[in-house]
């Protein structure tokens, strides 16, 4: 079994982030009974305020009042409506929620919205021209049956075309590795190696 | 042709790309989850962190507290519900909310709805429960299981299948094998979370919901909530993977019904993945005994298949694998016996190829080890034993292509190549080993109900309330139209995933494309018979030639003799703009009444081994080369091949990719997948895709898949065996086979790990 790969998210993650609150809060209720110390602390007041929050999405310029505990994914899907990226897990470990930050792939669901505050999201629906034309990985991913549900298909599109401009698409067993990070529960994966290959040079002109 | 459009043989469909292939690379492909919804309300559950015993209390002060918590259903607010039945529309019998009882870890005890995600989220784990725990019983060998025998426990599993007298055959054997093997819980892991989206219009109820069985749960939910089925809508317009996960409604859908009722607002509870774990169904583990004996000539005279499975305390889930292992060679003997073993755990469900998965592997590493004390060539052990009746009841195999799969895979995958001894293949570091299975399925089929238009202008819309899981059902539904129709595929739309549609049998048993192209081809032809009564009549243009017969191409009604009448013309003479037909298609063998049945939700599965005029079975042969590390023991697959016949292949671009993904399950059985039960909670501990391990891209390389051509008109009016399932059956024995061969280290306890190898 090789382990999905870690993706970057910029800056603080959204586990790292929640780890510190959680322990800070759990630190001071030591009188308190086993019981209570163990379970989940109430989220501090401030965590609940409202944060105004700009984003670029698709190149389109958002500002959203979110709870500032609110993911990249949950903001994308819930507030603003584009439902094309996809929750799977909500902790970093089956890639379906792959969009690129300024370029770089990222998993949305490790990252809050608060933490892209300026910076240009691209998702699946920011792909195509506006004309219809798809992009060559997305008429890759048709031309090899590069999915069947289609559930992890936006985030393997995403992830496919942030490990070609990384560089990571130089070979076969390069693609493999550095797509490991999003599983393909239908297990589409060799279809999904062809696909890359297919786009590799259309993506890195694109 | 590339790989993923395999070019097509006989009596295969053209591999055109899915029609719904842009919504999904565009993100525009919507799953119930994304199904926008105005004024939507946040669900989250709170579950059980006991496996066994009551609830005394809930407090739910500090919840309420939480800022935008709207309300929480638990105990009592369900109790003008009715509890849900276990069966193939409901998952479990248990009905979390309407007692206290604790049946198992991550059992629901309430549900938060909030303003927010985040705040349901805060609240759902402010919920405090205390309990009054009891020890749990975990699994096999822990104290306090209670033994069932499986036979007539489920509708699906009748009888303990014999043949012969074994004991007499076994004993008078001359090579005979006595070994053990099991296969772990398995959870299907879908990446599509669960989800339940519920709203009510007046009186009526639309869910949102990922379903493989749409018209079973109108029913099924309608039943619970005492209500018309006609005001419940299930809707699935796509779904995320399914493997037989979203094939029994769970308990929450009424859950989150109730709740949108109370607030008078849509509410959307996403299960985390890791509460799907206790709250959605699961593979049952298994332990199997198997014993079988042969003549020195490698003829099996005796065959015996025991095998155990874990089930709940309230629902008693069968397996039952042995109705296909004990009729899959000429074995002159059969014994077989199936038991319950019941835990305080979730009721266990459907998952892909639910009872071949484990039987199978079981049978098959079996026949593998047979063939070593034989002292013998195991693709020519099977061909030795390849049968010309089924030993049970003696009936034909409708068509039985086990040999042809055997002899295309074996020569793609370079079988005369093997060295057969044990450890003489290497090359560097690491220890190559070479092995095969073969792959069984029963070729089932059930009513079902379409309906198809026929424009003047030659447009197309069939309809059908099947479930898109990733199969290509829409794709092959509107191939069948196409063909029938004369029209071209982009001129088709295919409406599916609604109850309000014609209703079709559950997506589960590899009966969808049988079944959904029988109907619509049935639609089809009724259209036909009315577009070529009306160009044969009097004063029409192709009036005479009525003793003619006709096909429908390009807009055209085309007589033998060349003469042809457009569609729209004939059309225009009807005085019509369009033509629609419903269908309703009911196997032979039906009973009266089959298709009420199917209006009901319950519809009955013929073919595979009920029928009787014959059995029908889809068949194939898998080879694998493993290469295991001589100092690390790390398990690669750098190799695997699969022939299959499954009749009319109805587009070899999906059947193929069906067939890969389940050759990739197959080694994820044998490698990867199990969740881990701790023992002393009887809770489940890798509930993440962190711990529960599945292939990822790099686990795979070479994969091969062959369409072995098969005519089979036995099985059904469209000619085809189902072939979803069929992939992941025996790819795990053909792991183990070759596993032995490159260490000579037989493993018999899924899945093979590096610790098992290192001793």
């Amino acid at each position: 079994m090789s382990q999905p790969s870690a993706l970057s998210t910029n800056g603080l993650s959204r586990r790292k982030f929640m780890a510190g609150t959680v322990s800070a809060a759990a630190a001071a209720p030591l009188l308190a009974s086993r019981a209570e110390a163990t379970a989940p602390a109430a989220a501090q007041p401030k965590l609940r305020q409202p944060v105004i929050t700009s984003l670029r999405i698709n190149k389109q310029a958002y500002e959203l009042s979110l709870d500032a505990r609110t993911s990249l994914l949950d903001a994308l899907r819930d507030h603003i409506g584009l439902t094309g990226t996809k929750k799977g897990c909500d902790h970093g470990q089956c890639g379906a929620c792959t969009v690129l930050v300024d370029g770089k792939r990222v998993l949305s669901c490790l990252s809050f919205a608060v933490m892209n505050d300026g910076k240009d999201v691209t998702t699946i629906e920011g792909l195509a021209s506006t004309d219809g034309k798809l992009h060559p990985m997305q008429q890759a991913f048709i031309d090899h049956d590069a999915f069947q549900c289609g559930y992890c298909t936006p985030g393997q599109i995403m992830s496919g075309i942030g490990c070609v401009n990384e560089g990571h698409a130089e070979s076969e067993n390069d693609i493999r590795e550095y797509m490991s990070g999003n599983i393909c529960r239908c297990a589409a994966y060799p279809n999904i190696v062809a696909a890359i290959l297919q786009a590799r040079g259309e993506t890195k002109g694109a | 042709m590339d790989a993923a459009a395999p070019r097509p043989k006989e009596n295969q469909g053209e591999p055109l790309p899915r029609v719904d292939a842009r919504l999904k690379v565009t993100g525009q492909a919507h799953y119930p989850a994304d199904l926008p919804t105005a004024n939507l309300a946040y669900g989250a559950l709170a579950t059980s962190r006991i496996a066994k015993g009551r609830v005394t209390k809930l407090r739910l002060d500090d919840a309420r507290a939480v800022p935008g918590l709207l309300d929480i259903v638990t105990y009592g607010d369900m109790d003008k519900v009715d509890k849900p039945k276990f069966g193939n529309s409901g998952a479990t019998s248990i009905g979390p909310l309407h007692d206290r009882t604790i049946f198992h870890d991550g059992q629901i005890i309430a549900l938060a709805v909030a303003e927010t995600f985040e705040a349901a989220e805060e609240a759902a784990q402010l919920i405090r429960a205390e309990y009054e725990e009891e020890k749990p019983t975990a699994s096999f060998d822990s104290p306090g299981t209670k033994t069932v025998a499986a036979a007539g426990k489920s509708p699906m599993f009748k009888e303990d299948v014999k043949a012969g007298d074994f004991d007499a055959a076994f004993a008078a054997a001359a090579v005979k094998i006595d070994q053990r093997y099991s296969t772990p819980t398995q959870h299907h892991n879908p990446i599509e979370l669960f989800s339940t989206t519920a709203y009510w219009q007046g009186d009526q109820l639309v869910v949102h919901e990922p379903s493989q069985n749409v018209t079973g749960w109108k029913v099924e939910l309608a039943r619970q909530l005492k209500m018309d089925p006609a005001n419940v809508r299930i809707v699935s317009p796509f779904i995320g993977g399914a493997f037989g996960s979203k094939g029994p409604m769970t308990p929450r859908t009424a859950i989150v019904a109730v709740a949108a009722k109370r607030l008078g607002r849509p509410v959307r509870c996403v299960t985390s993945r890791m509460q799907a774990f206790g709250t959605q169904t699961y593979r049952a583990e298994t332990r199997h005994r198997i014993r079988i004996g042969a003549g020195k000539d490698g003829r099996i005279t005796a065959f015996a298949h025991e095998g155990w499975e874990v089930t709940s305390r309230p629902d008693l889930y069968v397996v039952g694998g042995t109705s296909a292992t004990g009729r899959m060679y000429g074995y002159g003997s059969v014994l077989t016996h199936v038991s319950l073993v019941q835990a305080d755990r979730n009721t266990p469900g459907y998952m892909r190829s639910p009872p071949e998965t484990p039987y199978v592997y079981a049978l098959e590493n079996a026949m593998d080890e047979m063939a070593v004390a034989l002292g013998m060539d195991p693709v020519e052990f099977r061909r030795i034993n390849e049968p010309k009746t089924e030993p049970i009841g003696k009936k034909p195999f409708s068509s039985r292509s086990l040999i042809q799969c055997y002899d295309q895979a074996a020569a793609a995958f370079g079988w005369a190549k093997r060295d057969p001894k044990v450890g003489a293949m290497r090359d560097g570091d690491w220890l190559v080993g070479m092995g095969c299975a073969t792959a069984i399925y029963p070729s089932a089929v059930a009513p079902c109900a379409a309906r198809v238009r026929l424009t003047s202008d030659g447009e197309v819309r069939v309809q059908c309330g099947s479930h898109e899981i990733g199969t290509g059902i829409r794709t092959v539904a509107g191939q069948m139209a196409s063909e029938r129709l004369g029209v071209a595929i982009d001129k088709i739309s295919v409406e599916m995933g609604d109850s309000g549609l014609p209703p079709a049998p559950v997506s589960g048993g590899s009966i969808s494309t049988a079944s959904v192209c029988s109907a619509v081809l049935k639609a089809c032809d009724a259209i036909r018979s009315k577009l070529f009564a009306a160009a044969t009549a009097e004063g029409s243009p192709l009036a005479g030639s009525h003793n003619e017969e006709f096909d429908l191409a390009d807009g055209k009604i085309v007589a033998k003799s060349g003469a042809s009448a457009k569609v729209e013309d004939v059309m225009k003479i009807m005085q019509v703009g369009a033509i629609e037909e419903y269908a309703e298609f009911a196997p032979k063998g039906a009973t009266p009444e089959a298709l009420k049945k199917l209006y009901a939700g319950t519809p009955e599965f013929h073919g595979g081994e009920q029928d009787e005029d014959s059995v029908k079975y889809a068949f194939g042969a898998e080879f694998v080369e493993v290469r295991i590390n001589r100092y690390t023991r790390e398990i690669r697959v750098p190799r695997i091949v699969g022939a299959f016949a499954a009749g009319r292949i109805m587009n070899t671009r999906t059947a193929r990719s069906q067939l890969m993904g389940g050759m990739i399950w197959g080694i994820g059985q044998a490698l990867h997948e199990a969740t881990e039960v701790d023992r002393r909670y009887a809770r489940y501990v890798n509930r993440d895709l962190q711990d529960y391990l599945v292939p990822v891209n790099a686990d795979i390389k070479d994969l091969q898949v062959i369409l072995v051509p098969e005519v089979d008109h036995a099985v059904n009016p469209a000619g085809v065996k189902g072939l979803g399932e069929l992939g992941n059956v025996g790819t795990a024995a053909a792991v183990a086979s070759a596993v032995y061969h490159a260490t000579g280290k037989r493993i018999r306890d899924l899945p093979i790990r590096i610790e098992q190898l290192l001793a």
